[in-house]
Order: C-alpha cells, then sequence, then structure tokens
C-alpha cells in the first residue's frame, strides 16, 4: 500500500487513466505541502536556535512564541516593491529563481519517507532509478544560482556566479563518487541498486557506520550545496554584498532565501536516506516517516551550527580543499566499500 | 595606469563591509585586487569649521561625533588641549574619572570593532557575545551621564557628574565578569581554522611601511613598534597605573586581533587600578563650573594627543582670546590608518580585501571629520 494506490481506489469508478491522474495529481498535492511544511518549520526553528546561540530571544511578537513570523515576512516579501535591473537579460532573470525552486521541489518528491498510517508509503516517484533522478534535480538548481548571476549584468552578481561554478564543480565530484560507493555497497544486497527505497532496506548496518570517510565527503558537499556559511561563496554578503542574488528584490529573492533553507532541509534528507538507515526504526511500519524526520532535524541543527560558528572560507582554499582532501578522500572511500562488497560479500 | 582589461568595482559607498561610507574604487584581474583607492567625505561634516563656531564647552559634542564608538576617549582628547589654552587645571579625582571612563571606552570600541570584524568574515554568532558585554558598559554610561553613545559626559576643567558609589560597585560587577566572557569571544574566533586561514599572513604591514604611512594605534603595535602615547607621553594620570602595551612582531590581520584583544585586558587592568586609586575631592574646576562655562577664554595654541583605541589622536587649538577656539585642527587616527590600505591590499583577493579594511577598525565619524 502506498499514498499513490490509496488515492487511486477512492477514484477508481473514473476508470484506469482519471483515477492515476487524479491520484498522481493529489499525490504531488500533499507532497508540495509536506515539503512546504517542513520548510516553515525549519526557518522557525533556525531562528529559535540561532538566537539560542547567540543569548537572543528570538522571533516572539507575531502570533504565540513568534511562530507566525514567518508568514509576516512573507508578506513583507510580497509587498515590498520589486525593481528589475535595467539591462538585465530578461528571460533568464526571471527564470532562475524559479528553477532553483522547481530543482528544489522536484528533489523532495523522489525521498522516500517511509510509512504513516492508514496510507501506507508516503514515497512519490516509484522510478527504479530514483538515485539518478534525484541528482539530476538538484543539478538543476545551481543552473539557476549561475543564470540569476549573469542575467543581473552586475560586477557583483557575476563575481558571485563565477564563484558558485567554481565551487560546484570541485564539491560535486567527490559528492557523487561518495554515492557510486554507496550504490557499490547496496548492489551487493539488492537487485534495484539505484533505487532510494531499496537503498534503505538493504541498510542492515547503515552506510554512514561502514563508511565513515564517505558520509564526512557528502556532509562537507551538502554544506557546499546549500552555500551557508563556511562556503557561501556564490552570496559572500559581506565581500559581494549578496553576491548572485544581489539584483533581485521582493518575493524572487524570497526564493532564492527559500532555496537556501530547503537545500539544507534536502541535504539532510538524503544524508539520513543515503547513511543513516533512512526511515528505520522501532514500528517503522507506521510510523517510519518520524524516524526519518528526526533524523534530518538532528542534521538541521547540526548543519545550523556549523552554519553560525564558522566564519567563510576563501574561494582557493575552498578549491584546495575540494580537489586536494575530499576528492582523494572519496577514492579512498570508493575503494574501502569495493572491498568491503566484493572482498568480504558483506 | 592602463585599466583596459580588468573590472572596476566600486565597494561601498552602501557595502555590508565598508562600515559606514567607505567607497572603495578597486581594479580586479578575476578576483586578484590589482589597484584599490579609497574614496572618502561622504560623512564629512565640518566638524573642524562647527568647532570654530561655537564656545568651547558646546566643542565636545562635536568630538563626541567623531570617532562614536569611544566618545570618552574623543572627549578627553579634545579637553587636553581646550584646557591648555584655557589655562584650567584638572582636579585629581576628575583625572582618574576620564581615565575610567576613557578606558572603559576603549573596551566598548573594541568589543564593537571584534563583532564587526566577525561579520566581516562571515561569522555570525561573535558579535552578539561582543554587544552583550558592550552593553554593560552602555549601561555604565548612561548611568553616569545619561546616554549611551554620544556621552557628552567630561567638561571643561572636570566631569560633568561626580561618579556615584552605585555606579562603581556596578563597574567592579562589569570587571569581575569581564575578563572570562573576554576568553569566551576570544576562543569563538581563535579556536576556529578558518579564522586562521583568512587572517594569518594576510595583509602583511612592514614596520618602516607603517611609519612611514603613520600608522598608529594596535595597527602600528602589531607591526612591532611599541608606541603608545599613554606610556611614552603620559597624560591624565596614566603615568601612575601600571599596565603593558601589547606589542606583537607579526603584522597581519591576525596580529591586529591578538593585539586588540590583549588591549582590552589591560584596560581592565587599568580601570581596576584606576577604581582602586579614586581619591575623594572635587570633580570638576569651579573656573569651569556650569554658569561660567560659555564665558571661559581661551589664549595661545596648544597640541595634545590621547591614545584612542584607533590610534593617536592629535587635537590642536589656536586661541585668540575670546570664547570660541580660533582654530581647530583633529589629527584623525583612522584617516592614517586608512591610507595604507592600498599598499596592504594590492594583489590579494576580494575576501582579503575585506579582511584587511575590516582590521583597520573603520569608524568614518573621524576620517571625514
Amino acid at each position: 500500500m502506498s499514498l499513490l494506490t490509496v488515492f487511486q481506489s477512492w477514484f477508481s469508478p473514473l476508470g484506469h487513466f482519471w483515477s492515476y491522474a487524479i491520484a498522481y495529481f493529489l499525490e504531488a498535492v500533499v507532497g508540495l505541502i509536506l515539503a512546504a511544511l517542513s520548510l516553515i518549520i525549519m526557518i522557525y526553528l533556525f531562528r529559535k536556535y540561532m538566537a539560542r546561540l547567540q543569548r537572543r530571544i528570538g522571533p516572539n511578537r507575531v502570533g504565540k512564541y513568534g511562530l507566525l513570523q514567518l508568514i509576516a515576512d512573507a508578506m513583507k516579501l510580497m509587498g515590498k516593491e520589486v525593481i528589475f535591473p535595467a539591462r538585465r537579460d530578461d528571460l533568464p532573470y526571471r527564470v532562475a529563481p524559479l528553477l532553483v525552486i522547481f530543482g528544489l521541489f522536484a528533489a523532495f518528491f523522489i525521498i522516500p519517507y517511509g510509512n504513516i498510517p492508514y496510507f501506507g508509503s508516503l514515497t512519490i516517484s516509484h522510478s527504479d532509478v530514483t538515485v539518478i533522478l534525484l541528482f539530476a534535480f538538484m543539478a538543476i538548481m545551481p543552473i539557476g544560482e549561475v543564470l540569476a548571476g549573469i542575467s543581473s549584468k552586475n560586477k557583483y552578481s557575476l563575481t558571485g556566479a563565477m564563484r558558485a561554478v567554481a565551487k560546484d564543480i570541485s564539491f560535486e565530484v567527490p559528492m557523487m563518487l561518495s554515492i557510486i560507493a554507496v550504490v557499490l555497497m547496496s548492489s551487493a544486497r539488492t537487485a534495484n541498486a539505484l533505487n532510494l527505497q531499496s537503498i534503505i532496506t538493504s541498510q542492515v548496518i547503515p552506510y554512514g557506520i561502514l563508511e565513515p570517510l564517505g558520509i564526512f565527503v557528502f556532509f562537507v558537499a551538502t554544506v557546499a550545496r546549500a552555500s551557508h556559511t563556511p562556503f557561501d561563496l556564490g552570496e559572500s554578503e559581506s565581500e559581494l554584498v549578496s553576491g548572485f542574488s544581489t539584483e533581485y528584490t521582493g518575493l524572487r529573492f524570497g526564493l532564492f532565501y527559500m532555496g537556501l533553507f530547503g537545500s539544507i532541509f534536502l541535504g539532510s534528507l538524503i544524508l539520513s536516506v543515503f547513511y543513516l538507515g533512512g526511515y528505520h526504526g522501532p514500528f517503522a511500519g507506521s510510523i517510519g516517516w518520524v524516524w526519518l524526520m528526526v533524523r534530518a532535524f538532528i542534521l538541521v541543527l547540526i548543519f545550523f551550527t556549523v552554519w553560525l560558528a564558522m566564519p567563510r572560507i576563501r574561494i582557493d582554499k575552498f578549491m584546495d580543499l575540494g580537489w586536494k582532501y575530499l576528492l582523494p578522500i572519496s577514492f579512498i572511500n570508493l575503494v574501502i566499500s569495493g572491498v568491503l562488497t566484493l572482498g568480504f560479500g558483506w | 595606469m592602463d585599466s583596459s582589461g580588468w573590472t572596476e568595482l566600486n565597494i561601498g559607498p552602501q557595502h555590508p563591509s565598508t562600515h559606514g561610507v567607505l567607497r572603495l574604487k578597486v581594479k580586479l584581474d578575476g578576483e586578484i585586487i590589482k589597484d584599490v583607492e579609497p574614496v572618502i567625505g561622504y560623512l564629512h561634516r565640518n566638524a573642524e569649521k562647527l568647532c570654530e563656531m561655537s564656545y568651547y564647552c558646546d566643542n565636545l559634542i562635536y568630538f563626541d561625533r567623531l570617532d562614536y564608538v569611544a566618545s570618552m576617549i574623543m572627549e578627553s582628547g579634545f579637553l587636553e588641549a581646550a584646557e591648555k589654552v584655557l589655562d584650567i587645571e584638572v582636579p585629581e579625582r576628575a583625572k582618574w574619572i576620564r581615565v575610567i571612563m576613557s578606558e572603559l571606552s576603549r573596551i566598548a570600541s573594541h568589543l564593537v570593532w571584534a563583532g564587526a570584524f566577525g561579520l566581516d568574515l562571515g561569522m555570525l554568532t561573535p558579535f552578539f557575545y561582543c554587544f552583550i558585554q558592550r552593553e554593560k558598559i552602555l549601561n555604565i554610561f548612561t548611568e553616569v551621564c545619561g546616554s549611551r553613545q554620544q556621552t557628552n559626559y567630561m567638561s571643561i576643567g572636570g566631569v560633568y557628574q561626580d561618579l556615584q558609589e552605585e555606579t562603581i560597585t556596578h563597574i567592579w560587577e562589569f570587571l569581575k565578569q569581564f575578563p572570562e566572557k573576554l576568553e569566551e569571544i576570544y576562543k569563538l574566533f581563535i579556536k576556529n581554522d578558518i579564522f586562521f586561514s583568512r587572517t594569518k599572513d594576510i595583509g602583511y604591514l612592514p614596520k618602516d611601511v607603517a611609519i612611514d604611512y603613520g600608522v598608529t594605534g594596535p595597527m602600528l603595535r602589531a607591526s612591532g613598534v611599541p608606541y603608545d602615547v599613554r606610556k611614552d607621553e603620559p597624560y591624565l594620570t596614566y603615568d601612575k597605573v601600571n599596565f603593558d602595551v601589547p606589542v606583537s612582531q607579526k603584522g597581519d590581520v591576525l596580529a591586529r586581533f591578538v593585539v586588540r584583544f590583549e588591549e582590552m585586558r589591560q584596560s581592565a587592568r587599568i580601570v581596576k587600578q584606576a577604581l582602586e586609586k579614586l581619591p575623594d575631592g572635587p570633580y570638576f574646576n569651579p573656573k569651569g563650573k556650569k554658569s561660567l562655562m560659555i564665558r571661559v577664554r581661551g589664549n595661545g595654541e596648544a597640541y595634545s594627543r590621547v591614545e584612542s583605541s584607533k590610534g593617536e589622536l592629535g587635537t590642536y587649538i589656536v586661541a585668540d582670546g575670546s570664547v570660541r577656539p580660533y582654530r581647530v585642527r583633529i589629527r584623525s587616527p583612522t584617516f592614517k590608518n586608512l591610507s595604507v590600505l592600498p599598499v596592504l591590499a594590492k594583489d590579494t583577493m576580494i575576501a582579503d580585501l575585506v579582511s584587511i579594511s575590516g582590521s583597520i577598525d573603520l569608524v568614518f565619524g573621524e576620517v571625514d571629520r
């Protein structure tokens, strides 16, 4: 049983085609609502956590405990005057923030969320190659950032976009290599090694324990993907004003901001799916979803701590980190997991 | 210089890390800086001319607004010169109070610098830890004079109000918890590898270049010159207190950081001793009392130097026997320190430029005057 089949059974009198069409649509809506809800919870959590770390109180004016602060902020962003740079490249300028958000939410649909009571599995995509799909969708987000930087025709934005490209290339290679190691490991236990669901079910021992190097590389790469401090090289507020998003105002700027938080949450979800056993836990058959969220939110807090404690790394030092440290480490990790898979047949 | 093939970038005057209204015309080759030209004057308020147009006692408010994060030191700098031309003695207790306030002001100023420097490097958290401590100092200022930043506390011939017993206990309370908290802030920075990589060997300022450019204050001491006006030419009662002048031979951004933190520790030491030695007696000279304040007349000319949190603040006053100074000239330390930025930032990256300009401790009220 999964969400899709439950929805389809509700609409089965409409015939095969229409029932599936409506079921997929409803499933997408549910997925969007869940993703947006977790983002809202996460941003609230971020503000409160940041305030605690910085000996402040945090938002407490709008709503009880400041719970409605985010809605107030969204309203503020919508009410702001939208200023377009005069010499912009119009289409890329408008499309760029949408690309970021599209890549983000599309990736959210791929994650296997585990089970909830009555509906069963919350997994939305049922493809056999969800690993490839997931990283394909994630690869859309940098395109949005680069387009934003180039199309604003601003020197700060251009420098930010240049940095973003350099950053993306240097961390995505080690990231992919560490994912290949995970796929290699799971291929020994399951036929569908490229399916996230079977990667989770094959994790009797979480891969994070078997591949400590892999989880390290992926963690660093996730910070870089989300591009918050220490790796917020594309934006780097104190150097490039706001990097590629300098010329964006109002809701479009808000979308980039949401992309940042969304990437952190997405990164923690992926990290827990690949390395920490996903939705495994007691009573996973009915509340597996909760276990995934617990893992993800603990990781989110770790990411926030890194964000708030670290200064920004310099771009050349980051390239060094990517090519001279992360890449060799991920190769070693690949060899280790190969040995584990073939040599010991674990 | 031929600028074809280079990107010319205007950093500022509105920019998150230019600390006010500094504008840097930067020539970039990719991310490498080939040339920096600081453009100043966006906060010019004619402070020197305004000083000529108002009474001696009124001039204090313009000095408050020079270096608005360390206004007490600015006031004492002006009064050092003004009291010479006005020929007014300062009672012992007032001198000690001025020392206490100057040193508290120095701590507050360095804390602002440390927090803002963290923000420049992308660290969000230390800023708040610094400002919690600064807030305690500002509360003390509020107690003594009623305002937080533009204090206008000192007056000709003394201070505006006496230091109450209650305030003294508050200062003691502050000093009791301060060293521990300062270490905490220090560790937030220094125990971070990325912070090291962003500051170590960046913006190296050799000793002779520093002297050539007239750099003073923590920047000069970080380059290995043990010059501190408080030690070399003591004013107020600095010759009666025990303190060390921190000097580093390294000359990079990290050295400036370490020197400033050590200065805060020394300032706390000075305040402690000053509180112990604070004598009883009048807190102002009757010649400068409120009803006579605007009638004091000065003669001759005088130059005074004090050690502000940024460097050596010089005040030159020419008096012509009237109730207003004939000419006031301010030697601003930050202005001189800023002039060395193009030398430091040449052939570095944008990230280093931010780190270097942060380490200068710019306050634009003072650079532009």
